[in-house]
């Protein structure tokens, strides 16, 4: 798990955005929008294309605190956060965070983080910040 | 629910519930999300564990089982909150409720709170979900 300790990077990660993932996500998240997967609807609007769900692009920052923080964020995460710019197929996005605050209560301790998602560009996609409930005796049920 | 049936979330006043509706996310699901995501930690490696997005994401789901939104809506803001482990032997019940809903002239602004629980009414999430959709219909915040 992460050391709890301000100013602390999260283990960030980078995920090609393609199609073929945006149609799977989908599927399985039931969300079959045209403006995510028709690419002659979604070519007609502002966008001028397919973006990938909100959700997806949040996931990969779920799947940031998960590394970070293990079952403690499946259990007492929280996440807030704008979704600034769409996520479109061939985009790089580049998710990151840092621990800005710590937090000791009699159970557990509470890390503040600020989280983002950039695309290839350095454009900002998502930003916002979560905050995680570490169990001081390593359960987290 | 039939399309036909569903209603424009542009016409609902704050605090409006919509029925809620129960679901199990089984394996197979587990397995599709975690391939579409690309996710791999081993805490969801036969354990029976539902990644918590994925509880978030199908709460989505199961509100627009409910609702339609014009073309142009966009999703402009996520809150989610986990509370509790999900597992693929549970049965989560989500239900939501209109926190705003607002006319801004060309636009309309509207929050839905979003709250699953699982079979023994334990509050395993909980959400507020900000959409800004084209804005032709009346005013619904309350006075």
């Amino acid at each position: 798990m992460t050391a709890l300790r301000e100013g602390t990077d999260l283990p960030g990660l980078q995920k090609e955005i393609k199609q073929a993932k945006i149609n799977l996500y989908a599927e399985a998240s039931r969300d079959f929008n045209p403006i995510h997967i028709d690419e002659a609807f979604a070519r007609k609007t502002p966008l001028g294309g397919t973006i990938a769900h909100g959700m997806l692009i949040l996931a990969y920052i779920s799947q940031m605190m998960t590394a970070a923080f293990g079952k403690n964020w499946l259990t007492g995460g929280k996440i807030n956060v704008r979704f600034k710019a769409p996520a479109r197929p061939g985009d790089v996005i580049t998710v990151s965070g840092r621990i800005t605050r710590v937090e000791p209560e009699e159970d557990y301790t509470l890390c503040r983080c600020e989280v983002l998602c950039e695309n290839q560009d350095g454009e900002t996609v998502i930003s916002g910040d979560a905050k995680v409930k570490v169990k001081h005796d390593g359960s987290s049920s | 629910m039939p399309e036909n049936q569903k209603i424009d979330i542009r016409e609902v006043a704050a605090g409006y519930e919509f029925p809620p509706v129960s679901y199990q996310i089984d394996s197979a699901r587990v397995a599709d999300y975690l391939g579409a995501v690309d996710e791999d930690n081993a805490l969801y490696r036969d354990t029976g564990l539902v990644p918590p997005m994925a509880v978030a994401a199908l709460a989505l789901a199961a509100l627009s089982e409910g609702m339609t939104m014009p073309p142009g809506a966009i999703h402009v803001s996520q809150e989610v909150e986990f509370l509790a482990t999900v597992s693929t032997a549970d049965t989560v019940t989500s239900r939501a409720t209109v926190a705003r809903s607002q006319n801004r002239g060309k636009f309309h602004m509207v929050t839905v709170a979003l709250r699953v629980v699982n079979q023994g009414e334990k509050e395993v999430m909980a959400a507020k979900t900000s959409f800004i959709l084209p804005g032709d219909v009346k005013d619904n915040e309350p006075a």
